[in-house]
């Protein structure tokens, strides 16, 4: 199951009928796209009137917490909230709001007076390094793992994997985060347990420091990749064409490569994109537990003191992420279905 | 996907009736544990050995004993009476949850079956809308904005897994309502009212259980991931996540400690997973409801061959 459900049956599919075959992938794809950003036009007006709204919901004051307790006199009250635009209706604030955030002006702290999107833009580096690496982790470890049991299916290596899969998704993230602690840093003191280096600074250092945040938020990722991998790639295995292809003698890498993973990929793929909201609940975890100068750890910080202008900033830049991030897998699920007779399709 | 290729070894075919769950042993050590821990959460702090917030500086970071249970914490108080007195808050406010998203999911996932197309494209998008809302973002930000309790900071999860409820039930119902006996009914005159009650709730009532009991346990972990950050709770009061929490401050002097909490946190989720998968493999109807992610069709698929997707997939993604 999809967030943002891109490809739709129908319309796009008739469309595309008349014209020749390879036009017509061309532009069916482009009517697909296009029909999938217009779909997401009411997704993108709900989730920023939600985080918008969040702000008309609090019961604090801005102008009084802006000019504090002794120079909020009505009067300079009344002008910040004029400056603000606080007296127009919410409906007219929103538009505003949400006209400026597209321009990249999420407004300004209510403490500090930092631009909310410069604070954002120093955090995001951090939660962006973990997530990449983690990425990258997950799609190895967890595909490496799948498919090794798919292929060795009963065996002792497959009956391990199913195993560690289960363990680790009963696990909560922050519980994987803090046993690599103990195991890494505390115990074998080989990896440091908290703080970060950027990569402008040291390469190495960069590595050393996120590494471990990167792994524990990868191996529940990993997990399902895994069991994804392997249940699709035992499915793929015992078809026709890989029969047919192993009789045709083709090379056996050739084989698994070209022919099954190609086609098993597609569910484990649509998972890394189902997992993505819980990486970053599992990015949060990581800070917490690493004490990582990230996203999470600005929006606790603002949320401790209220500041709505960065906790509404730090909302939109996060649902923005999973829109996008949706959309990209949503679209490379569509060419690999148009490509492959993957499964599924 | 074609349903007997994959099959591993030792499951049954499709043709096999379903055994019935409670020969399962896994059900049974997951039914013990959650009566274990809804009995700590009524009468935990009456039963805690000692007192929760008694601090004792002569007994720091002991580890397991026989008068310390689970040892004691950086403020020398009682790991177990701390656990047993911080089960309620943890259950109640993961149940808090799982209310708010069964009530806002469910209902509108049977009603738009009969509502018509406008009431069932508007709830599919503000579905969507949800979905694209981080709980543990969203929760946070909704603290800042009404307050730190936990009973603010549960609500959005709420809301959150309003959006996972509607899918299923909205797949589960469309299947039914589109059913020949459905349109007998109806021919024969069978008010909307009459067919949801009799013939649609309760074929759905089984999909809907398992969503509850996936779903518990990802607002389990959402109460302990939120109060692990310091959502909600004033330090001294005993949850599990804080517990969890303080401990990590201190791993050079008692390593051992995290792994109390946490394992408890993971046997309740995972009992409660147990408990999903149970009922989604073994009951007649647990056969999972998909809608195909591309074609947007409405499947049925055989749970012992795929991994399951809907349900579980999304309480994990919750959590």
């Amino acid at each position: 199951m999809t967030v943002i459900d891109l490809i739709r049956p129908g319309p796009a599919r008739a469309a595309g009928a008349a014209t020749p075959p390879r036009q017509r992938r061309g532009r069916t794809a482009m009517v697909r796209i296009g029909g999938g950003l217009v779909v997401l036009v009411p997704i993108v007006a709900l989730s920023t009137f939600i985080t918008f709204g969040l702000g008309a919901l609090s019961n604090s004051d801005p102008a009084a917490t802006i000019l504090g307790q002794d120079a909020a006199t009505p009067a300079a009250v009344a002008h910040l909230n004029r400056v603000l635009g606080v007296d127009h209706p919410l409906v007219v604030q929103y538009w505003h709001w949400l006209t400026q955030a597209a321009q990249g002006n999420l407004g300004r702290s209510w403490f500090t007076q930092i631009p909310v999107a410069q604070s954002i833009s120093q955090r995001l580096p951090v939660d962006l390094s973990i997530a990449i690496l983690a990425v990258i982790l997950a799609i190895v470890i967890g595909g490496t793992a799948g498919a090794v049991a798919a292929i060795r299916r009963g065996g002792w290596f497959d009956r391990g994997v199913t195993m560690a899969c289960s363990v680790l998704s009963t696990l909560p993230a922050f519980v994987i985060g803090i046993i690599l602690v103990v195991l890494f840093a505390v115990t074998v003191h080989l990896l440091p347990a908290n703080g970060y280096v950027g990569p402008t600074t040291s390469i190495l250092q960069w590595l050393k420091y996120i590494i471990l945040p990167s792994l524990a938020l990868s191996l529940q990722v990993s997990a399902d990749i895994a069991r994804q991998l392997r249940t699709s790639l035992v499915e793929v295995l015992d078809r026709n064409y890989i029969v047919g292809a192993k009789v045709r003698g083709l090379p056996y890498r050739r084989i698994m490569i070209r022919h099954a993973l190609r086609n098993a990929a597609g569910p484990a793929l649509t998972i890394l994109g189902n997992d993505f909201p819980q990486m970053l609940a599992g990015a949060v975890a990581a800070e917490a537990v690493f004490s990582l100068p990230g996203l999470g750890q600005l929006l606790l910080e603002s949320a401790e003191t209220r500041d709505m202008p960065v906790v509404q900033g730090v909302l939109l830049v996060i649902s923005t992420f999973v829109i996008v991030v949706n959309l990209l897998v949503n679209t490379t699920l569509n060419w690999l279905y148009r490509t492959s007779d993957g499964l599924g399709a | 996907m074609s349903s007997s290729n994959g099959r591993r070894p030792g499951t049954r075919g499709p043709g096999a009736r379903p055994q019935s769950i409670w020969r399962l042993p896994s059900v049974w050590i997951a039914i013990a544990v959650l009566t274990a821990v809804a009995f700590l959460a009524v009468f935990g702090s009456a039963l805690a050995p000692q007192n929760p917030l008694a601090i004792n500086a002569n007994a720091l970071y002991q580890g397991p004993s026989a008068h310390h249970l689970f040892g004691t914490d950086y403020l020398g108080r009682d790991v177990l009476s701390r656990m047993m007195a911080g089960t309620r808050l943890s259950v109640l406010t993961a149940l808090e949850a799982v209310g708010i998203g069964l009530v806002l999911g469910a209902l509108p996932g049977i009603a738009t079956a009969f509502l018509g197309r406008w009431f069932d494209f508007i709830a599919n998008r503000v579905a969507d809308a949800l979905m694209t809302l981080p709980y543990i973002f969203f929760a946070v930000a909704v603290t800042a904005a009404l307050g730190n309790t936990l009973t603010h900071a549960m609500i959005p999860v709420g809301i959150l897994l309003a959006p996972l409820f509607f899918r299923v039930t909205r797949a589960a119902t469309l299947e039914h309502a589109r059913s020949q006996y459905v349109e007998a009914a109806e021919l024969l005159g069978a008010s909307k009212v009459h067919v949801i009650r009799v013939h649609v709730l309760r074929k759905v009532l089984p999909n809907i259980a398992v969503t509850t009991a996936s779903m518990a346990a990802a607002a389990l972990l959402a109460v302990s991931f939120l109060t692990f950050l310091g959502i909600g709770v004033q330090p001294p009061a005993p949850t599990w996540g804080g517990i969890l929490s303080s401990d990590l401050d201190y791993l050079s002097q008692a390593p051992w400690a995290p792994f109390i909490p946490g394992a408890i946190i993971a046997i309740t989720v995972g009992a409660l997973n147990a408990l999903a998968d149970a009922f989604r493999d073994r009951s007649s109807a647990g056969a999972l409801v998909l809608v195909d992610p591309v074609t947007q069709h409405v499947r049925r698929t055989d749970p012992r061959n795929l991994e399951p997707v809907d349900g579980d997939r999304q309480s994990q993604s919750v959590a």
